[in-house]
């Protein structure tokens, strides 16, 4: 009977805690705090938390040793924005958002931003989630991948969501590169290895290759940045040994895609 | 019966004038009267004391009013009254026999015979016969035109059409010269005038007056169906726009299927676009459906409503209506003025990207000084921002004001934008956002009077919350919500679309103003879309900006989001006027060609044109081909028109171009628009005898509506006429045999009465 009373009190907290959390988490997923990470907004930088064929530590996302999602996160993504704040009109939140394939949640998130995508993986469940948020309007930037390894992991992935899709090279004149500035003259931007190796390049990536897919009606659904990697020059951009060059060009690209996103 | 109480028959009476021939006044009359009935109630006063006991009471005054009565008669008697009324002259009128030979009247519901059979049996039967004893006669048929007919015999119902008001009045103005006394017309009342007209027109019956020609008419057939469904009218917009959505109404009535369930279809051709089941409305009552179809490709079309063929039905030719439109794909304009990058920019894009006949031009603040433009058809077009002139401002068909300041448009550019609705007849549509409605300074602007609501004071009243969406009772039959062909299910899907992603209060809807959809959050419900029409124009406002989550959360292909924004944009511009826009009163020619062709054209500031070049091309059946110009109205600026006979059945379209005049000249716009000709259609309708017609047509010329047992006395009572030759006749009333009825039965029943009383 005792026993009984003690299960029954368990089970009474436990439903009032999911309660209160139901509460703080309910409104839709938006938060209803006000803290600076649930401050509501029009825009919420959106980093994609994938899977990997590689035992994770991180909730079942990431490398044993780190999480390959969360690549230069999150200080690279808040810089990013203070950057998007000052020079854009967009509404966006001040800090990150992490985003999963596990749930419809995604779909409120229409832009999103993946790194080291050569490590990615996809259920089947999590495969069809992403083309369907593709489809039906949402945008992807994947970074962070180098070399011909590198981009046949990525491929891999990505021929489980999309797997018809064409990948093509995006040439300057494309619409991506003019939406809020006019990037005619690209350049590979390197991470930071840059300030110590003078490299520009990682593993055998020497070109810089920015690539997309498209949907059937021509539209920019996934921003390819390979070769190159803009997370790390917005993250180094404060650090007086990596080349301003570099950033300024992740920042404009990086703007560029995101009104594409937000256009298109 | 009246004829032998009062010697006269009662048109003398109804169309007579009463005249008291004798030498005395009348007014004499009425003091002799009142004296006399004063002196006889004094008198009786005066005998009552002596009176017996069982007359002391209220028998009295039944004595006196008896007496009274008498001696008022036999005065009235002496001041001789009389009854001057004018008379056909014999043999020198002519009575015009006007017999309905439509197809109508080949309807058997007269006793086993066609009412044309009885009409020509009741002629013969001694309405000819009767009026030939005293009148010329001439006997005519009436159909579609009118003609002279040589005998009853001749006259067989096979005219396509009824034009009642029209042939009576082409009798009356070509017999001007002739003394007609009388028109008689036997028919059906089945009126089906040019343009659809039912009635008789105002012009006809003032032909008829002016002439003083009485119409006596002699109704056949059946007053009511037993068994009958017919469509009465089909109401639909002139022109709709290419994959669009268009609404129609449907108007019907039935006799004998109250509460049952008939189908009702459109059809483009012998393809069927729309059918529902409706329920019958009670006997003879109009029921107005509504009906929601694709306009389909391009083109001009006829469609074709019908209702489903019950059993038992006694006319199926009146189940079925047809009705031309124009559907284009002219590109519609509209541009979006957007303050700031966000994703229902983006979805509105992507929604009618998919839409062939709307285009979207856009300006989006990407940045405090930049704009991102889309859609332009040049490099030029709004790189210096919002127009600032009217004529760079009116060519767009529609305008959509996002998440913007009232602030960021100039006082010129805000006065443009209220003549653009009130003057040019375009649609601004207004979004909810940070920057939109009373949160952005909108309420305090000189625009505030071109929204449809009241905005809540102050700012803060856009929420990045969730609100779910429900349908009003206006947003039930709106073509803007109609996510789904089938009422309830429409309503049913809107309740359960996932939630919008924010909102704004758009405060309380002015008066005029239609609430199409409400939204829900939390615990308020406030008004999301909102329309009113504005001048020649029309606003809305739809207080969110987070459509764009029905787009994103419902499932892969589901079309809500598009389809939604599409028809709210099509709303937005379906109506614009284009510079050029023709018009004509009757697009549907019911047996008949003369079609009258208007166009009012405007120049690029969407000023009244008064100095252009307007022709216009019509192509029809049968390799119809003409080009004709149309002139100065002379009444309104800017308005043109002319005059065109469509000889052959069929769908026509005529394109009217307008060029400005001068030395280059430039085409100032185009419009096109449809119109059918039907021959032989109109007889199926309205079968039944029009009896109101007849009997009104009878009533406002000074005759009488007969019924065909009633005949024999028709050919006295046309005699009493004021029109052709007549003369004035006094008919003396003193030797009515009524009076001498009176001047014995009151004494008789005084002294019944006293009997009765035991005082005699």
């Amino acid at each position: 009977m005792k026993c009984t009373h003690i299960a029954l009190a368990i089970l009474a907290a436990s439903a009032g805690c999911a309660a209160l959390w139901a509460q703080r988490t309910g409104d839709f997923g938006f938060g209803n705090d006000d803290s600076p990470t649930n401050v509501k907004a029009e825009f919420y930088w959106s980093r994609l938390a994938y899977s990997t064929n590689i035992a994770s530590n991180f909730g079942g996302y990431g490398h044993r040793w780190r999480s390959s999602w969360s690549r230069d996160y999150p200080k690279a993504d808040r810089q990013f924005l203070i950057a998007m704040h000052r020079l854009t009109r967009i509404d966006g939140r001040p800090t990150e958002q992490v985003v999963t394939l596990d749930s419809d949640e995604i779909f409120n998130y229409p832009w999103i931003y993946a790194v080291q995508v050569e490590s990615w993986t996809f259920s089947e469940k999590e495969a069809k989630r992403l083309r369907e948020y593709l489809l039906k309007g949402g945008f992807l930037m994947v970074d962070d991948f180098h070399g011909t390894e590198d981009w046949e992991n990525f491929m891999n992935g990505m021929r489980l969501v999309l797997p018809d899709a064409e990948v093509e090279d995006l040439q300057s004149g494309d619409e991506i590169f003019h939406t809020l500035y006019d990037i005619d003259d690209k350049m590979q931007i390197p991470g930071e290895q840059y300030v110590w190796t003078g490299r520009t390049y990682e593993k055998d990536g020497y070109q810089p290759k920015w690539r997309a897919i498209r949907d059937s009606k021509g539209r920019i659904i996934v921003a390819i940045c390979h070769n190159m990697h803009l997370g790390d020059a917005w993250e180094w951009a404060d650090d007086p040994n990596y080349p301003e060059t570099f950033a300024s060009m992740a920042f404009r690209v990086g703007l560029d895609y995101i009104l594409y996103g937000m256009t298109h | 019966m009246f004829q032998f109480l009062f010697k006269y028959p009662s048109a003398v009476f109804r169309k007579g004038q009463f005249v008291l021939l004798g030498k005395l006044p009348g007014w004499l009359l009425v003091v002799a009267m009142v004296a006399a009935a004063i002196g006889l109630a004094l008198l009786i006063r005066w005998k009552l004391r002596n009176a017996a006991p069982e007359v002391r009471n209220w028998r009295a005054w039944v004595i006196w009013g008896i007496q009274s009565a008498l001696v008022a008669l036999v005065l009235f008697l002496l001041w001789q009254p009389a009854i001057l009324v004018a008379e056909l002259s014999s043999q020198q009128n002519i009575i015009a026999v006007v017999v309905d030979d439509s197809r109508s009247m080949s309807i058997a519901d007269s006793e086993g015979k066609t009412r044309e059979a009885a009409a020509v049996a009741a002629l013969e039967g001694g309405v000819l016969t009767g009026l030939r004893q005293r009148f010329q006669t001439r006997l005519y048929r009436l159909g579609l035109e009118l003609t002279p007919a040589d005998g009853p015999r001749e006259i067989m119902p096979v005219a396509p059409a009824t034009r009642i008001g029209d042939n009576l009045k082409r009798l009356a103005t070509e017999t001007s010269d002739l003394p007609v006394g009388a028109i008689v017309l036997l028919s059906d009342g089945g009126q089906n005038g040019a343009g659809g007209g039912w009635g008789i027109s105002r012009d006809v019956l003032q032909a008829l007056r002016n002439r003083r020609l009485p119409v006596h008419t002699v109704g056949f057939g059946k007053e009511e169906s037993a068994h009958d469904v017919e469509i009465e009218d089909v109401s639909i917009a002139a022109s709709a726009i290419a994959e669009g959505r268009i609404s129609a109404t449907v108007s019907l009535t039935q006799r004998g299927y109250a509460g049952k369930k008939a189908k009702l279809a459109v059809r483009d051709g012998a393809k069927q676009i729309a059918g529902r089941e409706i329920t019958l409305a009670a006997d003879g009552r109009m029921q107005a459906e509504p009906v929601f179809f694709p306009a389909g490709a391009a083109g001009a079309k006829s469609l074709t409503f019908s209702m489903e063929t019950l059993s038992g039905e006694e006319n199926l030719a009146n189940n079925t209506m047809t009705r031309p439109i124009l559907v284009s794909d002219a590109k519609r304009r509209i541009l979006y003025v957007e303050g700031e990058p966000r994703w229902e920019y983006k979805f509105i894009r992507r929604a009618e990207a998919e839409d062939p006949t709307v285009q979207l031009v856009s300006m989006l603040r990407t940045s405090e000084n930049k704009i991102y433009r889309q859609g332009i058809s040049d490099s030029s077009e709004l790189a210096s921002g919002f127009p600032a002139r009217p004529e760079n401002l009116f060519g767009y068909a529609g305008i959509i004001i996002g998440s913007v300041d009232a602030d960021y448009f100039t006082p010129l550019q805000q006065e443009l934008l209220r003549e653009y609705v009130d003057r040019r007849g375009g649609g601004i549509l207004f979004l909810g956002g940070r920057f939109s409605l009373s949160d952005g300074g909108w309420g305090a602007s000189s625009l505030n009077d071109l929204l449809p609501t009241i905005l809540p004071q102050g700012r803060g009243n856009f929420h990045r919350n969730a609100a779910t969406v429900e349908l009003t009772t206006q947003g039930l039959n709106s073509p803007i919500t109609q996510l789904l062909d089938d009422p309830a299910k429409n309503a049913q899907r809107w309740k359960k679309l996932t939630y919008l992603a924010d909102y704004e209060d758009a405060g309380a809807p002015k008066p005029g103003a239609t609430v199409l959809a409400d939204l829900h959050a939390g615990r308020q419900k406030l008004p999301l879309l909102i329309t009113e029409s504005y001048g020649h124009g029309r606003t809305a406002i739809l207080a969110t900006g987070g459509t764009w989550r029905w787009q994103m959360s419902e499932a892969l292909g589901d079309p809500s989001h598009d389809l939604f924004w599409r028809q709210l944009l099509r709303w937005l511009v379906a109506e614009s006027p284009g510079p050029v826009v023709a018009s004509m009163p009757e697009r549907l020619l019911m047996d008949e060609g003369r079609v009258s062709l208007q166009a009012q054209v405007r120049d690029k500031q969407f000023q009244p044109a008064t100095n252009a070049h307007v022709t216009a091309h019509i192509v029809g059946p049968q390799e119809t081909d003409a080009f004709i110009d149309l002139t100065p109205s002379g009444s309104t600026p800017g308005l043109y028109e002319t005059a065109w006979t469509a000889e052959k059945a069929g769908t026509y379209l005529a394109e009217v171009t307008a060029e400005s005049a001068g030395g280059r000249p430039q085409e100032l716009g185009r419009d096109v628009v449809t119109f059918q000709r039907e021959d032989g259609v109109a007889e199926n309708f309205h079968t039944e005898q029009n009896r109101r017609l007849l009997e009104q047509l009878a009533s406002d010329t000074g005759g009488r509506y007969w019924t065909p047992s009633e005949l024999k006395n028709l050919p006295g009572d046309v005699s009493y006429s004021e029109a052709g030759i007549s003369v004035r006749n006094t008919k003396e009333l003193w030797n009515m045999p009524v009076l001498f009825l009176l001047l014995l039965g009151l004494p008789i029943t005084e002294w019944l009465l006293r009997r009765k009383w035991g005082v005699i």
